[in-house]
């Protein structure tokens, strides 16, 4: 089984597909997870603190606007995770964790530069490649050694 | 605070990410406003981002778009508007721009935008917030055009603190000392302004107090009415300047902070609040005087004499900005031309941090105690190509409001 | 939204179970997800289901649920427990973000379970996995050759 970073990491058809084929899904419902579930913060909603942003520095400088570095504390983990991934080619009205596009192409591009296998496709526009879509990720995750 | 909740509709990016929500629901919960996130189905999302013709790309900003024209076209109620996005995000400083110009121009909401950081805190979003509630809750008195019997205003500023007695519309006495301790400070303002007018504390109808100092002078002496300087001040200048009604522009740089208030009828619109550094306030001017061994009320004078072109200054923080002061004086640049220079960064600060966030409508008023310096006020008409109004008692202005609005109890209690 | 709010539920996983079948309805996926509820939680909703438990638990359950109509029904985990008054709706006086989300790819959801049903085609499939199309367009002496065409 493999970690597979989706993008969009609130994807709810990738995180599906990647599960029911076998592997396990890295969305940013994970990291939230993690915070919702850690005692003694107190910072809703989200349970992020001004720390997430500084942790964020570890991927984007201190110039670069609060939300994406609180976003990258979220994401980046999920990276240096991942085995590999699926990207979906410009999902629109992605929101939330996915709501900002300056951390969205930051994260694109921290994937593509890990040199772990990579699904790049887009939103099907029709049933014919709905069909194509669904083929493509099934056969990436068995070349990952997943279970059909 | 009384009266209802106030229901105040947030339209932002970045705020859960940054730790700085938790801030954003202190501070209402501070003024009794409640914050929302105005519902919508996906379908409106597309059709109001897509009407609306902004094509941002982060989904977030999308949604804050699509909320906002709920609210102009009624789709979603709320009593005001705080829109909040992250500080050097250049694609939602555009948004928050256009939106608040849109509710602005579209709808009588009260709108605040705020660009945080993760060091943003409840304290520093208070005020803004307690102006928001201010205008939804108190209309009725806000649209107040005369005063009446005998009231006092206070106004406690980080710098200095004033008193103003006023009978029948009138002023008849005032009062000012430099802030030191805030109620002795207060207590000696208002004793003098007292002297001046010839009436004793209890013969007061009723009292306002308003700036930094506000509640602890204000539970101190009993006061009918305790707010916030940016509905106060807004209501002071229009009242000294006479344009009560129609649109017009409040700017007053204060001691600590600057204020750029839009006004129609009487009522702050959109307004901003702060400066990135005191470079940009009134203190830099403070500090020019005592560096070129002038007094403060000899700064304005001094500059009109001067020419600050080819002085070299860029007070965007002070440190620096002192720094240009040095070397210009050692460069042996004249007193007249730097303290013109002087004045001409603060309000070129002013003017590129604040005034891009509301929009700039004649006539343009200057209030507090830096628009007694001429040099500024110059300055400012020059950048803005406008003939800047300063009316008398402009430093008085918290006080005046104060004491103006206050009068809205003496016909209640009477 | 005053109150710290203990980590409820620690150590469980939350999966969104969504169904969009003409098979199945919400209420069909609660039976049957009751059926073999054991420790889990299970909360229905106007999409489907959260479920809260230990992982292998959940899993369990939506494995049995998933039965019903395997290629129509949807699962995706979920940060925060149902009904946590952070993330509720009644509390955010509007619908969280992330709901706009999985509101958008429902909207397409349909293609993808077609995807699912021919999987067991292999006919069906096309025989070229997803590339990216060319969006180049016509070159510029293409472009120049029909003007003149036109004209």
């Amino acid at each position: 089984m493999a970690e597979v970073f989706i993008y969009p990491a609130t994807s709810l058809i990738l995180s599906d597909l990647v599960a029911r084929f076998g592997h396990k899904p890295l969305g940013t419902a994970l990291s939230i997870r993690e915070r919702i579930q850690t005692a003694g913060l107190d910072s809703p909603p989200l349970q992020m603190t001004p720390d997430d942003a500084k942790k964020g520095l570890r991927w984007a400088a201190v110039e670069v606007p609060s939300g994406v570095r609180g976003r990258m504390s979220l994401f980046g983990p999920l990276i240096d995770q991942a085995e590999a991934a699926i990207i979906v080619r410009n999902p629109e009205f992605a929101f939330g964790c996915m709501g900002c596009a300056r951390t969205d192409e930051l994260v694109e591009f921290l994937v593509k530069q890990k040199k772990i296998p990579i699904l790049e496709l887009d939103y099907p526009a029709d049933e014919e490649e709905g069909i194509n879509f669904v083929h493509s990720v099934k056969n990436f995750l068995t070349r990952l050694g997943g279970v059909s | 605070m009384t009266g209802e909740t106030v229901r105040i509709a947030q339209l932002s990016c970045g705020p859960e990410y940054s730790g700085v929500q938790k801030e954003i629901y202190a501070a209402a919960e501070a003024v009794g406003a409640e914050v929302f996130f105005p519902d919508l189905s996906l379908a409106d999302i597309k059709r109001n981002f897509r009407d609306f013709g902004l094509d941002v790309r982060s989904g977030d900003l999308k949604l804050a778009i699509a909320r906002a024209v709920a609210l102009v076209e009624g789709a979603a109620d709320a009593d005001a508007v705080f829109i909040a996005s992250c500080f050097r995000c250049a694609e939602a400083a555009i948004v928050r721009n256009e939106l608040r110009r849109y509710i602005h121009e579209y709808s009588k909401l009260p709108v605040v935008s705020y660009s945080f950081t993760e060091r943003t805190t409840s304290g520093t979003l208070l005020t803004r917030m307690e102006a928001l509630t201010t205008i939804a809750r108190r209309r009725a008195l806000l649209a107040r055009e005369r005063q009446t019997g005998l009231t006092m205003g206070v106004d406690s500023g980080s710098s200095t603190t004033k008193a103003v007695v006023m009978q029948d519309n009138e002023i008849i006495g005032t009062g000012w000392r430099p802030t030191t301790e805030v109620i002795a400070s207060a207590d000696d303002a208002i004793a003098l302004a007292l002297e001046e007018s010839g009436v004793k504390r209890d013969d007061l109808d009723a009292v306002g107090t308003t700036g930094y100092g506000r509640f602890l002078v204000g539970e101190q002496i009993k006061a009918d009415l305790v707010q916030e300087e940016l509905t106060v001040n807004s209501k002071g200048a229009v009242f000294l300047a006479d344009c009560q009604h129609g649109p017009s522009t409040v700017i007053d740089i204060g001691g600590m902070d600057n204020k750029a208030i839009s006004v129609l009828d009487g009522i702050p619109g959109t307004f901003t609040m702060g400066g990135i550094c005191a470079g940009a306030s009134g203190r830099f001017l403070e500090m020019t005087a005592k560096r070129l061994g002038v007094d403060i009320t000899e700064l304005g004078p001094l500059a009109m004499k001067g020419m600050g072109d080819d002085v070299p200054m860029n007070s965007y923080c002070i440190v620096f900005g002192t720094q240009s002061l040095v070397n210009a004086l050692a460069e042996g640049h004249s007193k007249e031309n730097v303290a013109a220079a002087a004045c001409h960064s603060v309000a070129e600060q002013v003017f590129e941090q604040q005034l891009q966030e509301i929009d700039i409508k004649e006539p343009v008023v200057m209030v507090g105690g830096t628009s007694l310096i001429q040099g500024l006020v110059r300055a400012m008409g020059n950048l803005l190509q406008t003939e800047v109004v300063v009316p008398h008692h402009s430093q008085y202005i918290g006080s005046v409001g104060a004491a103006l609005l206050s009068s809205g109890f003496v016909e209640k209690s009477g | 939204m005053k109150e710290v709010i203990p980590p409820l539920y620690a150590g469980t996983v939350t999966k969104y179970v969504f169904i969009e079948s003409y098979k199945a309805t919400p209420d069909d996926i609660a039976a049957r997800a009751y059926e073999v509820s054991g420790g889990v939680m299970i909360k229905e909703t106007c999409f489907g289901l959260q479920i809260t438990g230990k992982e292998e638990e959940v899993e369990r359950v939506i494995s049995h649920v998933r039965e019903l109509d395997p290629a129509h029904i949807y699962v995706k985990d979920r940060g925060f427990p149902p009904g946590d008054p952070r993330r509720c709706r009644a509390n955010l006086g509007g619908a969280r973000p992330g709901y706009f989300g999985h509101e958008h790819e429902m909207g397409f959801i349909r293609r993808i379970a077609i995807g699912l049903e021919k999987l067991d085609s292999p006919s069906d499939i096309p025989a070229s996995e997803s590339e990216q199309k060319n969006t180049e367009g016509l070159s510029v002496k293409r472009l120049m050759e029909l003007i003149i065409q036109e004209a």
